[in-house]
């Protein structure tokens, strides 16, 4: 029982950082319909920059997140007028490749930039791992790293506050509204420049954060950008894109059945069984769990 | 549509000038065009999808690894060795077999998705072939990766005229599709598909039929590309940019378009030829090499064939049908 009981809170553990990894993601391919290759990289950076600020700078975590957001809000800006806003008045077909050619563009020299500054400046070792000591938690017998627990809270709130925003203020339904209709978004008179700048803005800023948080718990490297892209990807069909709150049910899903698969299976068939899932749900329901998400 | 005599001569001109450059290459350079050649044909085939039925097919690098896993994982096997000339044949056989059959079954679940959908679920094809690759240690080496058996080995000049050949072959693949029925019918469904399927083109018959197609020569360039090699891992043959790569490279040709893979594929490898051979940079040349896509992404967002631009100029004008 207690077996159990460790098997399923450490899945939703996991589950907690895959939602944390697909959540910004989701929010923005469903709203500017822009692909944005590199989310996996700008987390990778995030995390990073994290590292860098606390263990290499000596700050104090509470401002390095602060620093990060400053930086990544600046970045944020930059990213919007440079790529997004050339891109945005395109039609769907050319702005799907557009979007996929210029963020895989930036991914790649993103995450050379970062490699390379890291081995040359920082360390020779590129591994960003968090030393900060996160206390054990007991629950009902179950031993469970703090870190997991406060990366779960973090995203429980972050996807909350986004789908608050998204249903209830003027922005967030203009957000919803330009999901549905470029067009009619510009004859009622809705900016879609304005709105993606918002949009972009809250969900990179995000992104690095979350990046940060997920270095608490699982080490990264400069070139896991693209691969953890994919991984958000999965999860953010799994969902149904768009759909915030379920990211947070598909993580808990994913997690779940890679920690039994790891239990009984083997770590190594973990990614299969969520793959194997993917494609399942996408015969049987090709909207994702819960269909077509906000709009 | 009858064909312009120009574009012809041009196009015959290059094909003749392309046959006989080996002799004056060295061995580098010839393993440069070879390797050109192999994403011309990846590029090509991902050009059926995306500029005949407008599916962004992200997952076209999985037929590649496919290909070039199931050839290396045949020629490990004892009984396969000892058939002497056959063993080629086999190997290919099973390469285009297993390419078309991975095709058809991953088309049922991925044709319910449209756009931007499709294009991730694509994505994540490759994904699942590289966690495949890296578990199935005992067929595959696992993350060591596979070595083709040194007698089997394929020189880069052999190597160069059947990419050479296969490449041709895709482009002739486009230039059927861009001039038969079964072209038209994948044109109209790309124009509207609920209008098609009312006139009785069935739209999930087409896009299996296109995906099988275009999965074989590329799963072809995969085993060519092994033999060459010599040696695969999950990451030569299952990196994410074997298929991010040829969709940019078709998009900067302009898609739709029978020369479009050429240019684009062209353009590429010379940037990245310059970048990685030539310029002895103090920073990492892929740092330029992003920043040059972007650009492009950003400047010509047609692509090269059917921009304005391009089309000014009456010569090449004749390319661009």
């Amino acid at each position: 029982m207690a077996r159990a009981l460790e098997l399923v809170v450490g899945g939703l553990a996991l589950g907690g950082i895959y939602a944390l990894l697909a959540f910004s993601l989701s929010l923005t391919i469903s709203t500017t319909r822009i692909l944005n290759v590199s989310h996996g990289v700008f987390f990778v950076w995030g995390g990073a920059c994290f590292v860098l600020f606390t263990q290499h700078l000596r700050l104090h975590p509470a401002v390095a997140i602060l620093i990060l957001t400053a930086l990544f809000f600046v970045f944020a800006l930059l990213f919007q007028w440079g790529i997004v806003r050339p891109l945005l008045g395109r039609n769907v077909h050319l702005l799907l490749v557009g979007s996929i050619m210029a963020t895989f563009g930036l991914a790649l020299s993103m995450e050379s930039a970062l490699g390379y500054a890291w081995v040359t400046y920082v360390d020779p070792y590129p591994v960003f791992t968090s030393s900060l000591a996160m206390f054990p938690v007991t629950l009902g017998g179950v031993a469970l790293s703090g870190s997991r627990l406060v990366i779960l809270g973090f995203v429980v709130l972050m996807v909350m506050g986004f789908h608050l925003f998204l249903q209830k203020t003027f922005w967030g339904r203009g957000a919803r509204a330009m999901a549905q209709n470029f067009d009619g978004c510009l004859v009622i008179g809705l900016n879609p420049y304005r709105l993606s700048l918002i949009l972009f803005t809250l969900a990179i800023m995000a992104t690095a954060v979350s990046g940060a948080f997920y270095v608490l718990a699982v080490p990264l490297n400069p070139y896991e950008g693209l691969p953890l892209t994919l991984k958000a990807f999965t999860v953010v069909i799994l969902a149904g894109v768009g759909n915030l709150p379920a990211t947070l049910v598909a993580g808990a899903v994913l997690g779940l059945a890679e920690v039994i698969t790891s239990q009984f299976l083997g770590t190594v068939w973990a990614p299969a069984v969520s793959l194997a899932i993917l494609f399942l749900v996408l015969v049987f329901k090709p909207t994702g769990f819960f269909g077509k998400g906000v709009y | 549509m009858s064909l312009d005599p120009r574009a012809t001569a041009l196009v015959l001109a290059g094909t003749g000038g392309l046959c006989i450059l080996p002799l004056f290459l060295s061995s580098s350079w010839l393993l440069v065009m070879f390797l050109s050649f192999v994403w011309l044909v990846i590029t090509a085939n991902y050009d059926v999808l995306d500029g005949f039925l407008g599916q962004i097919n992200l997952g076209q690098g999985a037929f590649f690894g496919l290909g070039a896993y199931v050839a290396t994982m045949l020629l490990n096997l004892p009984s396969v060795q000892q058939l002497g000339a056959l063993t080629f044949v086999v190997i290919t056989v099973s390469a285009l077999a297993a390419a078309a059959l991975f095709a058809a079954v991953m088309a049922f679940p991925l044709f319910r998705l449209k756009g931007l959908y499709f294009a991730i679920g694509t994505l994540i094809l490759i994904f699942l072939l590289q966690v495949l690759a890296l578990n199935l240690t005992p067929l595959t080496g696992g993350s060591y990766g596979l070595y083709v058996p040194p007698r089997f080995f394929m020189n880069t000049f052999i190597g160069y005229y059947l990419a050479l050949a296969l490449a041709i072959g895709s482009l002739a693949l486009n230039f059927y599709l861009s001039r038969s029925t079964l072209g038209l019918a994948f044109r109209c469904i790309k124009e509207d598909e609920d209008a098609a399927n009312s006139i009785g083109v069935d739209p999930m018959k087409y896009k299996l039929i296109a995906l099988v197609i275009a999965s074989l020569p590329t799963a072809a360039a995969g085993v060519l590309f092994a033999l060459n090699s010599g040696y695969i891992d999950p990451n030569i043959a299952l990196g994410v940019e074997r298929s991010l790569l040829p969709s940019l490279m078709a998009l900067l040709g302009g898609t739709g378009t029978v020369l479009g893979p050429v240019f684009g594929t062209a353009i590429i490898r010379i940037i990245e030829t310059v970048f990685f051979h030539y310029l002895r940079l103090p920073v990492p040349s892929l740092l330029f090499f992003g920043i040059t896509l972007l650009a492009v992404a950003l400047l010509i967002p047609e692509g090269l064939l059917k921009s304005a631009r391009f089309k000014r100029l009456p010569f090449l004008r004749a390319l661009a049908s």
